[in-house]
């Protein structure tokens, strides 16, 4: 009954003409972002998170907006894959393996409908997933002391890089220089001065607003002009632009059991949209059975991968709320955004800033219920921006990434310090170093000396204290299970693969011979 | 597989270094066992060990791309740098429009439309974020009696 209440007043504060207004401009530019083949969440949200900041929006308003960006790069993913054939965001890579089918055979309008309403189905039930899960598992986490939360940090950064990019070494390294980053500034306990070479705008560390717009705005910038080829045409929206009954009756379970795995994989660390959408798809693939036309234009492989990444991408927000521990890049820069607002995130969040917490979840319910209008009778609108043409769009992007940065601490150093580290930042990203573990690690660095040292202080410098609690060994062997267990999966897989292949090939001899 | 080498050696000079600079991070008073160069000195051990790793592993190697694209991203880049130099010393609309000559050349726009963009992109942006949205920017010395 409880929950209930705090809901209502949740709705009290994103039902304010202010925040109604905000979380319709979020959603409207989150679904813009998302369908521009390269910008995606972590982009979006990275971009405007100085700008809200700088035009003193109060936090709760801000986090709206910042949330409802994040829920319409969701939506807005599935548009230029199902009509160009390009996600528009990682978490849209699956829906392109039907969608676009269906679109060459005329049913664009359906597959856009569909889509839709798998997005709306999958982030309202994540959003209930929120309500009754988040405050459970808040309460829950209160009894954690710094000796677990050091070994849940472990366990996030492990989750992330065990299952990011291609090799651990190169997330190890992610991990480790964003957790370096966030070494750099005057350290809090000793008053010590460490690696600022007597420059002084690093005295108080290096801005997370130069670290995320550098990292991700403008290497992508750069990323683009690499990939920049004549774009394709979209297809063009003609006959009906609604699904059926039949077509809804189809994907109706495949949606709901979607919405489901999409939530629980996306509260766990690391896992995000990529992943949900990519096991729920196969999932859907398996369960047809015979009849099916799975990778040929069926209902179903638009309407799982859609429902199960916008619920991932939810359930992801428990961990940031609940813990303070974000699984995703993109989380991570929303919990960077609280701490710009000198608002703590961690379990007690519920209890010191419940309107915060309550108006931020009551306005994604009222985010999803726009974004369906968006996405259902205004989706024409969207489909104009694929048209934008990318010599208008880069520098758009250029300008705004720059006016975000320069809004924070109106210094030329930051700009041109966000642009070196963007001249880095593509040289990991096309080296193939994940970039969200840095980004991670960055962000929790400050906290996870702090609870190490904390932890070591009561303890009196005895180490054995990280390891004393149940709790804390169970998530000691979990960080470790994460890291390893991945690759040693990938490994067996790849020797499968190749066995069969080698299999393949020897017949092909015989056969030849 | 060249270039992973390299960044290797990359990082663990970066360690090395890291450590030499940490070494001497002293509290002058210190009341808890852990003091300040303990995290950092770890985290840049860890990445000695990870870059020496990298260096005697095959990583898949890295695909760059073709020399032409790649004097465009540097290009870009260097753009970018100055755009980010020129920020508040040109003011906003300036720069804007400076900068969007090359970049929106680099992707294909014409001349025409480089220039329209850029005038465009600059004037509206700053009344945008400027006027509208209260973001504020600089106008740079000489637009000041212009602006207001």
């Amino acid at each position: 009954m409880e929950t209930f209440n705090h809901l209502f007043q949740g709705f009290a504060v994103a039902g304010t003409p202010t925040n109604l207004m905000i979380a319709l401009a979020g959603c409207f530019l989150g679904t813009v972002i998302g369908l521009l083949p390269g910008l995606g969440p972590i982009n979006g949200v990275a971009i405007l998170l100085p700008i809200a900041f700088a035009m003193n929006l109060p936090p709760e308003s801000a986090l709206i907006l910042l949330c409802a960006v994040y829920a319409g790069c969701e939506y807005g993913g599935r548009i230029s894959a199902i009509l160009i054939n390009v996600p528009g965001d990682a978490g849209a890579v699956m829906t392109t393996m039907d969608g676009f089918p269906m679109a060459r055979k005329g049913l664009a309008g359906p597959a856009l409908s569909i889509s839709a309403w798998s997005s709306f189905v999958g982030s309202m039930l994540a959003t209930i997933g929120i309500v009754f899960f988040a405050p459970i598992l808040s309460e829950w986490a209160i009894a954690f002391g710094p000796a677990e939360y050091f070994a849940l940090m472990v366990l996030a950064l492990s989750c992330l890089g065990g299952l990011v990019g291609d090799s651990l070494p190169k997330a190890a390294v992610a991990c480790l220089l964003g957790l370096l980053m966030s070494c750099v500034g005057i350290d809090s306990n000793s008053g010590v001065y460490r690696f600022t070479f007597d420059i002084l705008h690093l005295s108080d560390g290096i801005p997370f607003v130069v670290i995320v717009i550098g990292l991700f705005a403008v290497s992508e910038l750069m990323l683009m002009l690499e990939s920049h080829q004549a774009g394709a045409k979209p297809i063009a929206l003609t006959g009906r632009m609604m699904f059926n009954f039949r077509e809804w009756r189809l994907q109706n379970w495949a949606t709901f059991r979607s919405s489901v795995v999409g939530f629980f994989i996306g509260v766990l660390p690391g896992a995000g949209a990529t992943v949900a959408s990519a096991m729920t798809y196969s999932m859907e693939r398996r369960m047809a059975g015979k009849d099916h036309c799975f990778g040929d234009g069926d209902v179903r492989g638009v309407a799982a991968p859609e429902a199960a990444n916008n619920a991932s991408a939810y359930g992801s927000l428990i961990p940031m709320l609940t813990l303070g521990v974000p699984g995703s890049g993109t989380t991570a820069v929303m919990i960077g955004a609280l701490t710009l607002y000198n608002i703590n995130p961690g379990p007690t969040l519920f209890q010191d800033q419940p309107l915060i917490v309550w108006g931020l979840i009551a306005s994604l319910f009222i985010a999803n219920i726009m974004l369906l209008v968006m996405n259902i009778p205004m989706i024409r609108l969207f489909v104009k921006f694929l048209d934008m043409p990318n010599w208008l769009l880069v520098p758009l992007v250029a300008a705004v990434s720059l006016v975000g940065v320069y809004s924070v601490h109106s210094t030329s150093f930051d700009l041109v310090f966000g642009v070196l580290l963007g001249g880095i930042g593509y040289l990991l990203r096309v080296m193939n170093f994940p970039i969200s573990p840095l980004i991670l690690g960055f962000v929790l660095g400050d906290m996870m000396e702090q609870n190490l040292r904390r932890a070591l202080s009561i303890s009196n410098g005895e180490l054995s204290v990280l390891f004393a609690s149940p709790i804390s060994i169970v998530l000691w062997v979990g960080a470790a299970a994460m890291l390893i267990g991945p690759r040693v999966f990938r490994a067996l897989e790849e020797r499968k693969l190749r066995n069969l292949g080698l299999l393949a090939a020897e017949d092909a001899h015989v056969e030849a011979g | 597989m060249v270039s992973e080498r390299i960044f290797g050696f990359a990082l663990l000079l970066l360690s090395v270094a890291g450590i030499l600079i940490g070494w001497d991070l002293r509290a002058p008073v210190e009341y808890e066992p852990v003091g300040p160069r303990a995290f950092p000195l770890l985290l840049l051990t860890l990445l000695g060990v990870t870059a020496v790793v990298m260096i005697v592993s095959r990583p898949a190697p890295t695909k760059w791309a073709p020399p032409p694209v790649l004097r465009h991203v540097a290009a870009l880049f260097v753009v970018m740098l100055v755009y980010a130099w020129l920020f508040d010393k040109l003011g906003f609309i300036v720069a804007t429009a400076l900068m969007t000559v090359p970049v929106a050349r680099y992707f294909g726009g014409t001349w025409r439309q480089c220039v329209l963009g850029g005038i465009g992109l600059g004037v509206g942006q700053f009344f945008l974020f400027d006027k509208i949205l209260d973001v504020a920017l600089p106008t740079g010395l000489w637009l000041k009696p212009f602006l207001g």
